[in-house]
């Protein structure tokens, strides 16, 4: 069953919402799609990195002669090579705050150097690059490489980075503190907690973790000396971002002359939309040897260079009265911005997280505090549910939290706090307007189709087998659809988050549909067919989807925080509508009708009450092309684009219900059911977001139960590989109930909502409130990510944390 | 080599995923890992699934290696595993995918001579490869598929 609170667009052929198969699918299923690795260009070089193995230290000198003169090796270069590039910047400052930054010409907020030349500030900071004839001969040089460190002391905490006497790592930076950043009502908030009947605070870490997109990164740079144009292969889920980063701001190359081409892309979760060194420096070495340069990451490379998630101490505190009714939610929290501040990163870390807080409750006050802090780890970016995964983690605590302190049922205490369907567009009083949402439906549902009613008999049942059942339920708005431009530039965003679309009807009938988005995976191809397809009512097996390539799209912004089906959808849609009403005014010119006679259908024109007198798609596409008896104001061609730049952010929502049982002798945590309910409004094509909600659910149990980034004291990931890095494998996951309800979002044409990543945002706090749940009888309120047998064990035998 | 003869010299410390995608183009076989852990190197050697990776190229001398370019012809028709994945999406960025075509090969082309796999030993068989964009969901059901597609033409009970 779905439950449906809003109308359905109205639609053309109909193809739009239907689980059409992926067209992507069978490309990849022979094992035929292209990924940058498997890019060979002719008389390509190979480049490798020396990554610091020390998490601070100056750098005394670097010695490469030895390296130049092994076999095969082309150039080695170190920092001393490319004193007049840019740094890297950082494009997301929190807004309306005092950041510090390490600097950056054009008054830029500035990041890391392409390579680090006289202080290394984590394992993997890029020191010098060899290009040689084949990879192993450079990977071999590197070792020939010798550097002279004086040790700095280490910090990998954002806490202990801003206690006094702290390592230093920016000189611009005083203190690590990048921002102090804040968002809500502190006074009404401290109030509200100081007056209140009940209050519980928790200390919660929210671990670091490492995305592990399965392809690592890779690039290659084509430099042309005829034409002075550079092309970059990247994995990358925004080309036209890393065009216009690399060009304007970093290489100070004019933007016609750098193409940025994303190939097939294997997997990213908001990873793949950083700027990284390696991906100017393949430019640079390509332009300095005269050949193409091409780079692949090794996954130990990946997870010492490749942006990490999460990664937040918090001090959380909520209020409320002794019936159940939350009063006030305050959270302190200390985010760990790693060595540099990524491109992003500092805006993920803030506002991404700090306005999500309260959730889907209606709070009287809300106030959220953050300390975004450098470490000598690797640098902090997004990652799958990127910061909305934070709040509804520390917001779903506090509320199990505040139920069991009140003697009340966990479930009762949140369906009496939801957000009424009746208050929207609902001002949760730290940033966001959410803009539509009938929460009861939703969290109904889920209570109904979990059988939450049965949990007592089921955890009775399990003690028979020495099992310990828990239930965790967790609720989540996820804010998506950036975005508004104007919006995220007062979020300190810079350059707009618009998308665009091109629609180019061809004259034998056939669409091609141009967008500036670049899927990671996503079907793009599919769903934006169909979005063109409904709306031209034509068939999609007729519509060419093209993207990842800043030659063949103008100009775009990619993929991220769920975007792409409520940014470029509707702009495929608008123009798409464009292309319909240009048909309908020639129509009528071809007709020999008024305008108003005219009746667009199934992808032709027909005059009203008059059938015969028609023309089909492919006649009409012919006509445009040939332009023939088109009066002046008509142009001849169907060539569209939008810009789509919504007027507010959209606000997915849903509730989880995971059920664990754990083993009592071993401390093993099996999630034994899930059961998932979520809102992303009009979905296009249910096959493609049912894997993506799969995919993302399995993510967040992988934070709750294995994931964790782990730095020694030296400031050493330990968990650097995948044999000490714990991702979930199949057999650690059940099949999954899920369930969806449709609230259509104002704010764009298609009443899209953000659905890729939304499902990830609750299942870390849905497990570990059910982990609780079977603990509680042990007096157990908290347990850290991730859930180790080790760490339950302990536990069950009254160890405490 | 996929049903052909191949020579060549190899290095002795060569691995046959190496091989297959430097020397021999073969980029279906993709390398994820440095550890042996993420599956989308498996081939199949002597038509047992192996993680080319872990595998010396002189050591599968004289052996049968099957890739995923062995599979269909270029564009051609799917094989039922493959079908049967495409109809239940299995596949998001596609990274693992011809690594987990190439494991799972084994456990269909039995299904029509004995009992359907159960749901567990279908994720028991694919704990070997490592998927982070469908959380393996869709492809459990597309093994699920094949099987009772492969037992059914075989006059099974599915």
């Amino acid at each position: 069953m779905t439950a449906v609170t809003g109308e359905a667009p109205a639609t053309g052929s109909g193809v739009l919402g239907q689980p059409l198969d992926s067209r992507e699918d069978p490309q990849l299923l022979r094992g035929e799609a292209t990924y940058v690795a498997d890019i060979d260009l002719p008389r390509t070089a190979h480049m490798a990195i020396l990554g610091s193995p020390v998490a601070h230290a100056k750098i005394l000198s670097i010695e490469t002669k030895a390296a130049e003169q092994l076999p095969g090796v082309l150039k080695v270069a170190t920092a001393a090579d490319f004193t007049d590039v840019m740094p890297l910047p950082c494009i997301w400052i929190p807004g309306g705050v005092e950041s510090h930054f390490p600097p950056h010409p054009y008054g830029l907020p500035g990041a890391r150097p392409v390579l680090t030349g006289d202080t290394v500030r984590h394992v993997g900071d890029p020191i010098a690059v060899v290009v040689a004839e084949t990879p192993r001969q450079a990977t071999a040089a590197l070792a020939a490489i010798a550097v002279e460190y004086e040790p700095l002391p280490v910090v990998t905490r954002a806490d202990e980075a801003l206690a006094e006497g702290a390592p230093q790592l920016h000189e611009a930076v005083p203190g690590n503190l990048n921002a102090y950043w804040t968002c809500g009502d502190k006074d009404r908030t401290d109030a509200a907690i100081a007056e209140a009947e009940v209050t519980v605070e928790l200390d919660l870490v929210n671990q670091r973790t490492i995305n592990s997109p399965i392809e690592p990164r890779g690039a290659v740079g084509d430099y042309d000396a005829a034409t002075g144009e550079y092309t970059l292969y990247a994995s990358t889920q925004g080309p036209h971002n890393h065009r216009f980063l690399l060009s304007a701001l970093v290489l100070g190359i004019p933007f016609n002359k750098l193409r940025v081409i994303a190939p097939t892309v294997g997997g990213s979760f908001g990873t793949k939309g950083y700027l990284y060194p390696d991906m100017a420096l393949v430019l640079l070495l390509s332009k300095a040897l005269g050949r193409p340069v091409k780079w692949v990451d090794t996954r130990t490379g990946l997870m010492n260079s490749t942006v990490q998630g999460r990664d937040h101490r918090q001090h959380v505190t909520l209020a409320g009265t002794r019936d159940g009714r939350i009063t006030a939610v305050r959270c302190t929290s200390y985010a760990n911005l790693g060595a540099y501040p990524s491109t992003i990163g500092p805006g993920v870390a803030t506002a991404l997280m700090g306005r999500s807080i309260s959730g889907m409750y209606d709070i009287g006050a809300a106030f959220c505090e953050v300390y975004a802090a450098f470490t000598n780890t690797v640098s902090l970016g997004a990652q799958r549910g990127s910061g909305r995964a934070e709040a509804a983690f520390l917001m779903e605590r506090l509320v199990d939290r505040y139920a069991s302190e009140i003697g009340m049922d966990p479930a009762a205490v949140r369906r009496k706090n939801l957000v009424p369907k009746e208050k929207f567009p609902y001002d949760n009083g730290l940033g966001w307007t959410y803009d539509s949402g009938n929460y009861q439906l939703n969290f109904d549902r889920a209570i109904e189709l979990s059988g939450y009613a049965d949990m007592p008999a089921r955890k009775a049942e399990a003690r028979t087998r020495g099992k310990r059942l828990g239930v965790g339920l967790a609720t989540y708005v996820a804010i998506c659809g950036v975005g508004p431009s104007t919006r995220m530039s007062q979020e300190g965003m810079l350059g707009g988050t618009w998308e665009s679309a091109n629609i180019r009807v061809h004259p034998t009938g056939e669409v091609t549909v141009i967008v500036g988005s670049a899927s990671t995976g996503q079907s793009h191809g599919t769903v934006f067919a169909q979005v063109a397809a409904d709306e031209l009512g034509i068939d999609p097996a007729t519509v060419q989807v093209l993207e990842g390539d800043t030659q063949k799209a103008p100009y775009g912004q990619g993929t991220y925080g769920s975007r792409s089906y409520s940014m470029a959808a509707p702009a495929v849609a608008l123009t798409a509508r464009k292309i319909k009403s240009k048909l309908i005014r020639a129509g009528a010119v071809f007709l020999g009708i008024p305008e108003d006679k005219v009746v667009y259908e199934g992808g032709g024109v027909h005059e009203e009450g008059n059938e015969k007198n028609a023309k089909t798609f492919a006649e009409l596409a012919m006509s445009m092309w040939y332009g023939w008896g088109l009066p002046a104001e008509i142009e001849p061609a169907l060539d569209e684009t939008t810009h789509f730049d919504p007027p507010d952010f959209n606000y997915p929502f849903g509730t989880h219900v995971a059920v664990v049982e754990i083993d009592e002798l071993t401390g093993e945590t099996e999630v034994v059911s899930y059961t998932a309910v979520d809102d992303a409004g009009h979905i296009g094509n249910p096959k493609i977001v049912l894997g993506q909600i799969e995919g993302s659910i399995t993510h967040g149990l992988g934070q709750a139960l294995m994931e964790a980034a782990v730095y020694d004291e030296q400031g050493l990931l330990v968990s650097s590989d995948l044999t000490t890095y714990a991702l979930p494998r199949a057999a650690d996951v059940p099949f999954f109930t899920l369930d969806k309800t449709v609230t259509p979002s104002p704010h764009n044409p298609l009443g899209a909502k953000g659905a890729g990543e939304i499902a990830t945002v609750p299942p870390a706090a849905a497990v570990v409130n059910a982990v609780v749940d079977a603990l509680s009888d042990l007096g157990v309120q908290h347990i850290d990510m991730p859930l180790t047998p080790e760490k339950v064990w302990r536990r069950l035998r009254g160890e405490a944390q | 080599m996929n049903g052909r003869p191949e020579q060549f010299a190899a290095q002795p410390n060569e691995l046959l995923v190496e091989r297959l995608r430097d020397g021999l183009g073969l980029t279906g076989t993709k390398v994820g890992c440095d550890t042996g852990q993420c599956g989308t190197c498996v081939v199949r050697l002597d038509g047992r699934s192996v993680k080319s990776c872990l595998v010396l190229t002189a050591s599968a001398a004289g052996g049968e290696v099957a890739t995923i370019e062995g599979e269909t012809t270029r564009g051609g028709e799917l094989s039922g595993l493959q079908e049967a994945l495409r109809q239940e999406h299995g596949t998001q960025c596609g990274f693992c995918t011809p690594g987990m075509v190439m494991a799972l090969g084994e456990l269909v082309e039995n299904a029509a001579d004995r009992e359907a796999p159960t749901e567990p030993e279908i994720r028991e068989w694919l704990t070997g490869n490592l998927c982070r964009c469908t959380g393996y969901h869709s492809v459990v059901r597309g093994v699920q598929r094949a099987c009772a597609t492969a037992r059914s033409a075989a006059g099974q009970e599915v």
